[in-house]
């Protein structure tokens, strides 16, 4: 039994002093404002209403409970205005990876506000943000793309203790046969260590002769950061990043390594037109897009027994 | 998994541990053994593990027509054509070739070992008959060394699965070898350390087949043109490396003996399996050199 809707024909036909005149207020038929009065005097237990005279009157019952279950209906409406002004006026949250600067993540709080489009900034995973953004807990993201068909390309390079020769080439790290150098270790922030972008890295890394073994992805990006610092790997991130933890860095050579991100809506939500620019300068993201290689051409001998 | 080592004396454990550690630290597992011909010393682990053999299979198919040669069944100037229609896929020698050519079997045995021709390396094994070879495998006693398929069938079940694409054919080895029928124990040509250097010692000391077929495979073996495995911690002009290279796909072996001037003589068998998602890893072919550089200098006299 919907109590309310009840409770609404009954506060209905005891103001009005009638069935006919409660139904037209309430926009229901007679019939089922009745219906409604007969079971709620089944659910109370007792009438609510004496039909024997011409004009019906409240019962006893009728009179006791007048008051509160008007303050019920009252509280009721309260909670449906509240939830519609809420909803009106809710700030969208933007999903962004959580590795940006503080001070250029103020400014785009701060242009959301300056145009009253005001909205908030959560720093998520990647993973979460498409998770989130599925579930529309948060009305924008920027996703994780592969960069050839991205509108944002964020340059990845090594952060270094000691300055490299730039860009870098993957192959470049591999030890020289007459050295003693060790076979450097990659060390990826959490922001890179998840889905695609890891596995094409990873690819990327064996087909350049390396162990797949030397990308390390851990869960903290501070142990990453530290271990570069050390002079214990090289990090994977974007030069901005490096700058701020005081690391020297390269470009990777192969924009297909970069990072690539879209701006994505969740369903029902719109991304205001001020936004991606702004977002595309807050992650550093360049002008071009890496042109998408050719497919290299098949050759059969690869998949025989060779030597 | 912490591998099963073996060692003749005491201080030969820790080379085959630093051995076995170097290639777990790049990716890389499978079967190593090394064993100095006069004296018997040897290191190594996981020595009886069988993986599919590769191309490292030609050599006990060459071993058996070079005895049949040397027995007078099979003439070694016998003409056999290749055909570019029908012939094996393959990188080198005659699998290259464009056009019909016509070859003698002694030199289709040369092609299949020096340049690990694949297209020699079937026609020879079509002549002799894949039943005969395993039957004078058996005669000879060669436990743990099995040929159950022609070369071109690596080719035909990799292309078969993967369209040609050889990193998703290699990405199936590496996640599921029973995917591919050659490397499907059941089915492979297989073979462990333990059984191939056995193999190549009785080839040195000519305990196996003619003395005159295991010359000739040992002056074969010796004009190897692959040096990124084996040799290449080695070679030199005092220190000779005669060996027979097989790669297929995640697979990268060699087996061979290292001999000097002063004498030494070292059968090695590297057989490895990576997770590397590359038809060329050059750290595990170097890794390959370094077991047999280290296994050479612990065991020679």
């Amino acid at each position: 039994m919907d109590l309310l809707a009840h409770l609404e024909a009954y506060v209905a036909v005891a103001e009005e002093g009638g069935f006919s005149a409660a139904a037209e207020r309430l926009g229901i038929a007679q019939p089922l404002l009745s219906r409604r009065i007969k079971n709620l005097e089944e659910y109370l237990g007792g009438a609510l209403f004496d039909r024997s005279r011409r004009r019906i009157a409240n019962t006893e019952l009728a009179t006791l409970l007048l008051p509160h279950a008007s303050d019920v209906l009252g509280r009721a409406e309260h909670i449906r205005t509240l939830a519609r002004t809420a909803l009106a006026t809710r700030t969208p949250v933007l999903g962004m990876p959580p590795d940006c600067a503080p001070a250029a993540l103020a400014r785009v709080l701060r242009t959301g506000a300056d145009r009253e489009d005001p909205l908030t900034i959560r720093e998520l995973p990647a993973p979460q943000r498409e998770a989130e953004l599925a579930e529309g807990g948060i009305a924008f993201a920027l996703l994780r793309v592969p960069p050839q068909r991205c509108r944002m390309r964020v340059p990845l390079g090594l952060g270094t203790a000691e300055p490299r020769a730039r860009p870098v080439h993957l192959d470049q790290l591999r030890p020289r046969r007459a050295s003693t150098e060790q076979v450097p270790r990659i060390l990826l922030t959490p922001e890179d260590a998840s889905g695609f972008a890891v596995e094409r890295l990873r690819k990327a890394v064996a087909q350049a002769g390396l162990a797949e073994q030397c990308v390390y992805t851990g869960d903290s990006t501070s142990t990453a950061v530290a271990e570069a610092l050390a002079g214990n790997g090289l990090l994977l991130c974007p030069e901005a990043f490096a700058r701020t933890h005081e690391l020297a860095w390269s470009p990777l050579a192969d924009p297909a390594l970069h990072r690539g991100y879209t701006l994505t809506a969740a369903r029902g939500s719109r991304v205001p037109g001020w936004l991606e620019p702004l977002l595309a300068t807050v992650i550093g993201a360049v002008g071009e897009t890496g042109a998408p290689r050719p497919e290299e051409p098949v050759d059969r001998a690869h998949l025989a027994a060779r030597g | 998994m912490t591998p099963v080592y073996r060692a003749s004396a005491a201080e030969l454990l820790s080379t085959a541990e630093s051995i076995a550690t170097a290639w777990q630290r790049i990716g890389t597992s499978g079967s190593f053994l090394a064993r100095e011909l006069h004296t018997g010393r040897e290191l190594g682990f996981d020595v009886h593990t069988a993986l599919p053999l590769a191309s490292v299979i030609k050599v006990p198919i060459a071993l058996v027509a070079l005895d049949r040669i040397a027995e007078g069944a099979l003439d070694p100037a016998l003409p056999v054509t290749i055909d570019p229609a029908d012939k094996s896929v393959g990188p080198t020698g005659v699998s290259a070739f464009r056009y019909p050519a016509i070859l003698a079997v002694a030199d289709l045995v040369h092609q299949m070992l020096t340049v690990s021709d694949n297209a020699s390396a079937d026609a020879v094994l079509d002549l002799l008959g894949l039943d005969t070879v395993e039957d004078r495998l058996r005669e000879w006693d060669c436990a743990g060394i099995t040929v159950r398929h022609r070369m071109n069938r690596m080719y035909e079940c990799a292309a078969g699965i993967a369209g040609e694409n050889s990193i998703l054919a290699l990405e199936l080895a590496i996640r599921e070898e029973s995917s591919l029928e050659p490397l499907d124990p059941a089915h492979a040509n297989l073979g462990s350390a333990a059984a191939l250097v056995e193999l190549l010692e009785r080839i040195w000391l000519d305990r196996v087949a003619h003395p005159e077929a295991t010359a000739e495979l040992r002056r074969i073996m010796g004009a190897q043109v692959f040096t990124q495995r084996l040799s290449a911690e080695l070679r030199a002009d005092a220190v000779r490396v005669s060996g027979k290279t097989g790669t297929f796909l995640h697979l990268r072996h060699e087996i061979g003996v290292v001999e000097t001037d002063s004498g030494d003589r070292i059968a090695v068998a590297a057989l490895t399996r990576s997770d590397r998602r590359a038809s060329i890893a050059p750290d595990v072919d170097l890794a390959i050199g370094a077991a047999a550089r280290s296994a050479f200098e612990a065991l020679r006299g």
